[in-house]
């Protein structure tokens, strides 16, 4: 036992003579003084804690070998220290850069509709889930879809095998469904979540995607408050300059129906224009306070310049490619057809429904150029977002 | 839909030029794909939508742009002149079932010699994308582009038995199309048959043998209205899609088919350079079709929409539409025109009017609508800061597809019956996917061979079973580590991942969630053997953690060791309750060590187990602070450094008391396990 014991009190003696050669910043020492005289789990200490162990007759001498390590330990290292302390050039750098520690991240696509949920929640809206194997009746029919109807050419459904019944929900829509049928109105909803349709990835497709909607149904609810709602959520999302865009457009469970562009918030709209979006619709002005019937006209902001590049973008813009708008929602008033499957009364209530394709907001607000990078998880791509 | 510029100018006299045309066509909801020049003319590839079949036409096109702007005027073909004659005899049209189609109408024309169509109406097609054959089968087409009706001509010497029926086909009939295909019948298709076979699919393709040939003398041409469901469900189980088909599909004007009827006649006596008199014609219509009135509130337009809209204007746009209004005071009765097949209710009115007026005529405002429910959403914030610990340990976020192969499947559940697509992208996507961990190694894999040293994971995600025949998804939470932990520099030690490590984070995300999670030895096809645990969250399951196993490493070709974990999200994010103050411990704490050898054999859970099992009364906690197999630990022994605090409630221990319960406890310790103290 002794023997031993003598064999590593030598060890460490030399190892200690070994590491103080060259060692001169304070860290360095520092470092050196807890591992050879840390109280717990220094070598020293180690050492002398197994003088327990040590047969009675021997521990005498044993102890006196490890007592004497700890004195010329200590020593060296107070003379090391002294060394490094009165050393002319005394090397010491607090510019060293500090370590990279790991670092990870959420997804671009979660990071959005987090984004897009908070917006909608300071709104007031209740967060509503549901399935993403969905009842084909909550999916289509329901939602005024009947079977055989060329819209469903448009949502390419995936079907299980053995669930006749079931589908791969097309749309968040049927999330709205189910709160319609179990809630009774003023209801006031977000929809997120996954969506599928049997598309092969491609650039602009992807089998699987995320949707984010907004339901609002409510006695006197108008096309004009579906306006108002976007050009709050847009302006906070996309910037305080956004003006909107409504083109009709068709929704099987909307009616009417608008494609809701925004002015690139790259090149347009041009300065000045704001004022003039403003005084048109004011989301915050006085006259929304008052629940002002109809009679709220007002020009659209960037003119009706529906088809054509709108004069003030930017040719080249890499981001609407000069056409000064950009397509990025689908909305309307919800079908009273909806309404009366769901269970509400369209004579007594309306509502408005809006929605948007996630994946379509990292193109265009991120710039990804592909939406299969989104679903390939490559780290380069993750990294840059997290 | 293909519109040619300068053909649709002849039916609306708008002189916009193209750029404005566009703008306004998109103001109405019509927007344009592509712009086209073909032989010098402008050919708009406009965006339709399933509802507006109507729209599907140069016609069609025109009433839009003539109803947005009140000095225009639409100017349909002048077909006046055009003479069916009276329906004759020696021929025959008989619909079976006035539910398969609603109208057919149709005449015979003789003694024509088939040749080219004029070059104007061959260049015309050729701008929208149709290959002229011969007249008789260009004026079907153009007729179709100009007012949508789709038309069949037939050779009428190769039809028998002097009749056109409209029947279904009977199981076995047979047909050779058109272009050539063979097509096996049964009850579903919808036929145009003569006296003794098929001549054609009804509303879809024509058949070979009643085709127009170089020789065809004398025509039977047919002019119907199918119904669409049977039209679409026919198409589909032959997987054909025809310009017919498509129009049909979407719902027809069933008062189109006599002026279709007149505008070929005047077409092909063009081109034929003569007079044409019809030597037959009938038109059987069983059950006049008649669209319904809609009940418009006159003051429903501006509170729907909160738009400026005077009734005088709003009246005004739907009568350029072709609706017909009766003023009953506080309401107009509207009577659709019968090309309108989408005017159902009065919210479509309402479009119309919106859409006509422009949209951006619509302001925005705030709806006042509260919250009504009020209920605070717990569990999203629980996930943001579950979301926030994993992201600052490391671990990215990733987002697969719900489906996955068959084979990695099975990874998770070898025996399960998996919850498969019936129309799947591919076999690498053909079932739902019962665990996220596969997902997470093929992203682990691929970042590796991208050269990612540190590859920490984690997706949030449902994961599918089929229970009894029920689909049930459940979220999930996946992690997985593979590679270094912690990559060396000037200061830090370089590390790899280990299961440790795995649990140590765990650990911390629940107590970060206030849950209690523990680690129970167990057994799981994704993970190695004597390296997985069941993750127990308030003592009940919720999840597996442990070294992946070979199968699935080896199948995703990982070279390292990975380390996963799969947690019930739900679980994680139910409230683990609040905590209440408690008065702490006054007395002091004394601490004793014990460091002993154990066999390799056992494991620590063993040890926590007897812990469990004998800990004294005075025991508070303890920690392992050390496991060493270095130089003089015997082989088949590991050495263990155990650190036990021991406290009473209610007062001081003394120095021997401690040292008593310790020796006790400690004794008992290792004769239960069999433990060399050190
Ligand atoms: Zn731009």
């Amino acid at each position: 036992m002794i023997d031993e014991l003598t064999k590593e009190i030598e060890e460490t003696r030399r190892s200690l003579v070994h590491e103080l050669e060259g060692a001169q910043s304070p860290e360095t020492l520092a470092a050196l003084k807890e591992r050879y005289l840390g109280r717990k789990k220094g070598r020293v200490s180690l050492l002398l804690a197994r003088l327990r162990d040590c047969a009675a007759a021997e521990r005498p001498r044993a102890g006196q070998a490890v007592n004497e390590l700890k004195a010329f330990v200590e020593e060296a290292l107070a003379a090391a220290q002294d060394r490094s302390a009165a050393a002319p050039g005394e090397w010491r750098d607090p510019s060293l850069p500090p370590s990279r520690l790991p670092a990870g991240g959420e997804h671009l696509i979660a990071a959005i509709q987090r984004r897009i949920e908070d917006i909608f929640l300071q709104l007031g809206y209740e967060i509503a889930r549901g399935p993403e194997v969905e009842l084909e009746d909550y999916n289509f029919t329901k939602l005024n879809i009947p079977a055989h109807h060329p819209a469903r050419d448009e949502q390419d459904t995936f079907f299980l095998e053995g669930h006749d019944e079931m589908v791969l929900r097309t749309h968040t829509s049927p999330i709205q469904v189910r709160y319609m049928l179990e809630h009774k109105p003023p209801l006031k909803i977000i929809s997120p979540g996954k969506a599928f349709r049997k598309d092969d990835p491609d650039a602009t497709h992807s089998p699987c995607f995320h949707q984010v909607e907004a339901l609002l149904v409510d006695r006197g609810v108008r096309f004009s408050h579906l306006k108002g709602t976007l050009e709050a959520f847009c302006r906070s999302f996309y910037g305080p300059d956004i003006v909107l865009r409504f083109r009709p457009g068709y929704f099987p469970f909307t009616e009417p129906s608008a494609e809701v562009d925004i002015s690139c918030f790259l090149c347009f709209p041009p300065a000045g224009s704001r004022a003039h979006g403003q005084s048109a619709s004011s989301p915050a002005g006085p006259e929304a306070a008052g629940s002002r019937a109809h009679g709220q006209s007002s020009s659209s902001p960037a003119g009706p310049a529906a088809a054509g590049a709108a004069s003030g973008a930017d040719p080249s813009c890499r981001v609407c490619k000069g056409s000064g708008w950009l397509e990025i929602l689908g909305s309307g008033m919800v079908h009273p057809q909806v309404l009366r499957y769901c269970g509400i009364d369209p004579e007594e209530y309306s509502g408005f429904a809006l929605g948007m394709g996630i994946e379509r907001v990292a193109m265009v607000k991120y710039g990804v150029p592909d939406l299969r990078l989104l679903y390939e998880n490559d780290l380069r791509l993750l990294g840059q977002f997290g | 839909m293909k519109i040619n510029v300068e053909y649709l100018k002849r039916f609306v006299a708008c002189g916009l030029e193209d750029g404005r045309l566009r703008e306004l066509l998109a103001g109405l909801g019509l927007g344009t794909e592509e712009v086209l020049q073909v032989g010098g003319e402008t050919v708009l590839d406009l965006e339709t939508t399933p509802n507006r079949p109507d729209w599907l036409s140069h016609y069609g096109i025109a009433r839009e742009i003539a109803a947005k702007d009140p000095r225009l005027r639409f100017v349909p073909m002048d077909l006046a002149a055009v003479d069916l004659g009276a329906p004759g005899s020696g021929f025959a049209i008989h619909i079976e079932d006035p539910a398969d189609c609603l109208r057919y109408s149709g005449c015979i024309v003789r003694d024509l010699a088939v040749r080219e169509s004029p070059p104007e109406v061959q260049k015309l097609l050729v701008s929208l994308g149709l290959r002229p054959i011969n007249d008789i089968v260009d004026v079907s087409n153009l007729v179709m582009m100009t007012c949508g009706q789709p038309l069949h001509i037939f050779d009428l010497e190769t039809l028998r038995g002097g009749q056109v029926r409209v029947r279904r086909a009977r199981p076995g009939e047979a047909l050779r199309l058109l272009d050539e295909r063979d097509v096996k019948l049964d009850n579903g298709h919808l036929l145009i048959a003569d006296g003794e076979r098929p001549l054609a699919l009804a509303g879809i393709m024509g058949g070979l043998d009643s085709g127009i040939t170089p020789a065809t003398r004398h025509v039977f041409i047919e002019s119907a209205c199918f119904d669409p469901v049977v039209i679409r469900l026919g198409a589909r189980s032959l997987g054909l899609k025809t310009d017919a088909s498509y129009r049909f599909e979407r719902g027809m004007d069933a008062e189109a088919t006599l002026p279709a009827l007149r505008m070929a006649l005047l077409l092909l006596a063009r081109s034929q350079g003569r007079a044409l008199k019809p030597s037959f014609f009938q038109d059987a219509y069983p059950r006049p079709q008649s669209r319904p009135v809609i009940r418009l509130e006159k003051d429903f337009p501006a509170r729907l929409t909160g738009m400026a809209i005077p009734e005088a204007e709003a009246a005004a746009v739907l009568q350029r539409l072709g609706f017909r209004l009766r003023d009953d005071g506080a309401a107009w009765q509207v009577a659709p025109p019968s090309h309108r097949v989408d005017a159902e209710c009065r919210e479509d009115l309402v479009e119309e009017i919106a859409r006509v007026l422009g949209y951006d005529r619509l302001g925005g405002e705030m709806p006042l609508t509260a919250n009504p429910v009020l209920r605070v959403d717990e569990a999203r914030p629980r996930l943001q800061r579950l979301k926030a610990r994993l992201t600052a340990a490391g671990f990215q976020e990733v987002i697969n597809y719900v489906f996955q192969s068959p084979e990695e499947n099975r990874l998770a559940g070898p025996e399960e019956r998996p919850l498969a697509l019936k129309n799947p992208l591919g076999r690498d996507f053909s079932v739902m996917k019962n665990s996220l961990l596969s997902g997470l190694l093929r992203n682990t894999a691929a970042n590796a061979n991208q050269g990612f040293e540190r590859v920490a994971l984690f997706e949030i995600g449902n994961a599918f079973a089929d229970e009894d025949g029920r689909v049930v998804e459940r979220r999930r939470l996946a992690l997985s580590a593979y590679g270094q932990e912690q990559r060396p520099d000037w200061r830090l030690a370089g590390r790899e991942f280990d299961l440790a490590w795995l649990k140590t984070e765990l650990a911390a995300l629940a107590r970060l969630l206030r849950l209690e999670l523990a680690f129970r030895a167990a057994a799981h096809p994704l993970f190695r053997p004597g390296a997985c645990f069941r993750v127990d969250c308030g003592q009940r399951p919720c999840g597996w953690c442990g070294e992946v196993a070979e199968a699935a490493s080896g199948f995703h070709k990982l070279e390292r060791p990975a380390f996963a974990a799969e947690l019930d999200l739900e679980a994680l994010l139910a409230n683990g309750g609040e905590p209440r103050f408690q008065a702490w411990n006054r007395f002091p704490a004394a601490r004793r060590d014990f460091t002993f050898l154990m066999a390799r054999a056992r494991t620590f859970q063993e040890l926590e187990d007897a812990i469990g099992r004998l800990r004294p009364a005075a025991l508070e906690s303890y920690e392992l602070t050390d496991v060493y197999q270095g130089t003089g630990v015997p082989a088949g022994q590991v050495s263990f450094s155990l650190s036990f605090t021991y406290r009473a409630a209610e007062r001081t221990l003394t120095g021997e008391e401690v040292n008593e319960a310790h020796r006790e406890f400690t004794g008992r310790l290792a004769a239960q396990l069999g433990l060399i103290q050190r």
